[in-house]
């Protein structure tokens, strides 16, 4: 069970290893559930099927009907059941099919997994990882696409994890799975089929810890898993015109890594923060907030949000294209913050 | 199905404390030494002492809205519960949880849960690992009669039938959720009548029986070792107090259930048959326990408030809360 910190996927002296983002899931489970008995994994079509976007496939087969556990339509009982476990000792890793569905079981999340060691004082825990398939841009219609992490952004003492590369999706896992505090971890269902290079092994990614997705000087672009993409295709868009932006890969959203966006801010001394979820009350409004707080006398325009529209997310392709923000949106704020 | 004499009068002096606990609690709330709300299990205790004495420290319980007769029977010191509910730095849970949410794993209480029924699926987690361990344990939820209205509860019905979870349901069920009786807003006033479509053992008992009430108990958890599955057992029951916005419930039912269905009365009376026991001994008893709470409370009022900077600990296993 030893695990070594991730190893930077570009500076790896071996050959690289492309994954596909959901294969790297796949990868970290099957090596938890090798090494620690402690591991199980449940959530709907999780076992035969091996999990709707194919993140536990194999693993049924491998770990057998006990630890790959399939379950029925009963999301409370997914998390309840995890938490329960969790607190004999056991790490249990639940699938919830699509976040939407997240709304059925939210008070185990927020009443329940969130509160069990503070409110029980330091003598029980709850480390369960609840994985789930997180945002929209391909029709899923307002139940099977929405961006769920401001739900949760003011639960205190729940962990949210929300890689954007495949390396980092196998590093945060296995961390997630090791942490000792409920994780929601979100996994963006335009990215599981994203290749990049994954390291063999076991290894880590530290919680509240982001990364420099691209060195720059003149901006800082704020984003978490899809919308890193997405700032950094605008990056180089603004590259072309001279416009040196530096995008922060958030990683973890909640407790986060405040230094490492600050740092940015003040060294470039203007912010666009990009996210998904609707503009009210969500990760953007987070971030621009603190960005504000702290960096007010650093900053030489104002921070920008690049976020979805203030509605539901609809159905057709046009009309979720035109409520989701994307590379130009992003572009468009930067200027903004140039003007 | 009478017990013997020792078992009777052993549940009689858990009857006494747990009733002795209550009513000194209530007398310190109404003098405003103790905060927030208060849900007292005055006539429901020979369910609670039914229950609690069938469970190991190495088994676990979820206690319900009327919970401290199980969390003291359950072993954890008195003036530590005591504590707890006045908000003190010696209770329990430090004074973080309170009355509807304190744990001690030390006696297999799990901790309760104010949001009713939501502990349903949260039972199922260790009853899950232990058959996962083959550990031959029972984890047990207590849950009143409006918890059936709750998604959690047909959810963890279904699932620990379906996997054969060693789950023990024990439904105190006593009649009213606040002021709505049980039957009107159910298809049945009867919890077994709704559990029964998930196939799993259930029946129904005289709660403020303690000898029916032990031996549903009995014959529950012996099948649950055995490893066969859940099985729910409904007591039916009534508790004394109306609720914080007065009493809704008709006067001749009160009176009723508390003159005629006394559970400490009827278990008297059973001691005291045949002349088993003296009366001058059970007086005694109530005395001695009534004596240890004063005690109690005592300790509670006297013991110091929470270090304020005990409010940001155990949010994270790793990070500090910020400062404000």
């Amino acid at each position: 069970m030893t695990t070594t910190t991730a190893p930077a996927p570009a500076a790896t002296t071996t050959a690289l290893r492309s994954r596909t983002f959901v294969q790297a899931i796949n990868e970290a489970l099957d090596l938890l559930l090798a090494d620690d008995p402690r591991v199980f994994l449940l959530g709907e079509d999780i076992g035969r099927m091996g999990g709707d976007f194919g993140a536990t496939r194999g693993l049924f087969d491998k770990y057998g009907a006990e630890r790959v556990r399939d379950t029925p339509l009963s999301e409370a009982a997914i998390i309840g059941a995890s938490v329960g476990a969790a607190m004999v000792g056991m790490r249990p890793v639940a699938e919830i099919m699509f976040a939407d569905f997240i709304a059925t079981c939210y008070d185990q999340m927020v009443n329940n997994a969130a509160k069990v060691r503070y409110m029980f004082d330091g003598q029980f825990s709850a480390p369960i990882v609840v994985r789930t398939a997180t945002g929209g841009g391909f029709g899923g219609g307002p139940h099977h696409s929405q961006s769920v992490e401001g739900w949760f952004m003011n639960v205190p003492g729940l962990v949210i994890v929300a890689p954007s590369t495949p390396a980092d999706a196998k590093g945060l896992m296995i961390s997630s799975v090791e942490h000792d505090d409920p994780v929601l971890f979100l996994e963006h269902k335009a990215l599981y089929r994203v290749k990049g290079h994954v390291p063999e092994g076991r290894y880590t990614v530290p919680l509240r810890s982001a990364a420099v997705a691209r060195p720059g000087r003149d901006v800082t672009i704020v984003a978490a898993m899809k919308m890193t993409h997405e700032a950094l295709a605008a990056a180089e868009a603004l590259a072309q015109e001279g416009i040196e932006a530096e995008v922060i890969d958030l990683r973890t959203l909640r407790p986060y890594d405040a230094a490492s966006v600050l740092e940015s801010v003040r060294k470039t001394g203007r912010a666009v923060v990009a996210a998904e979820s609707p503009k009210i009350g969500g990760l953007a409004a987070e971030f621009s907030a603190l960005i504000a707080e702290e960096c007010f006398h650093d900053l030489k325009a104002p921070v920008v949000r690049v976020a979805g529209l203030d509605t539901p997310i609809p159905f057709s392709l046009v009309l979720e294209k035109y409520i989701l923000p994307g590379k130009a949106e992003i572009v468009a704020g930067v200027k903004k913050t140039l003007a | 199905m009478a017990l013997d004499f020792e078992t009777l009068l052993d549940l009689y002096h858990d009857m006494w404390t747990i009733r002795a606990f209550e009513q000194g609690l209530e007398r310190e709330f109404k003098k405003g030494n103790v905060p927030g709300m208060l849900h007292i299990g005055v006539g429901q205790e020979a369910t609670q002492a039914a229950v609690s004495a069938h469970l190991n420290p190495t088994d676990c319980f979820f206690p319900d809205h009327r919970c401290h007769g199980m969390f003291l029977l359950a072993g954890t010191p008195g003036e530590k519960i005591m504590a707890e509910l006045f908000g003190r730095a010696t209770g329990v849970c430090s004074g973080k949880g309170g009355s509807l949410h304190s744990a001690d794993p030390k006696v297999g209480n799990f901790g309760n849960n104010a949001v009713e029924g939501s502990m349903m699926v949260t039972v199922l987690g260790p009853a899950l690992a232990w058959k996962m361990r083959h550990e031959p344990k029972v984890a047990c939820v207590m849950i009143g009669d409006g918890t059936v209205g709750r998604g959690e509860f047909h959810e963890s019905l279904n699932l620990a039938q379906t996997w054969k979870l060693p789950v023990l349901y024990a439904c105190v069920n006593n009649q009213y959720a606040i002021s709505t009786w049980v039957g009107a807003s159910h298809v049945s006033p009867n919890i077994v009548d709704i559990a029964r479509g998930y196939q799993l053992p259930c029946v129904q008992v005289d709660g403020n029986d303690i000898e029916a009430a032990y031996a549903a108990t009995t014959e529950a958890v012996n099948y649950i070792r055995a490893g066969n599955g859940p099985y729910f057992v409904e007591y039916k029951t009534y508790r004394w107090q109306g609720v914080f916005h007065g009493e809704f419930r008709p006067a001749e039912e009160v009176r009723h259930w508390k003159e005629d269905r006394d559970p400490i009365r009827l278990a008297r009376q059973k001691l005291l048959d045949g002349g088993r026991a003296q009366a001058a001994d059970l007086d005694q008893i109530e005395a001695g326990v009534k004596a240890e709470i004063e005690r109690w409370i005592d300790f509670a009022m006297h013991s110091p408030p929470p270090d304020p900077a005990k409010a940001t600990s155990d949010v994270y296993a790793e990070w500090e809360v910020e400062p404000r």
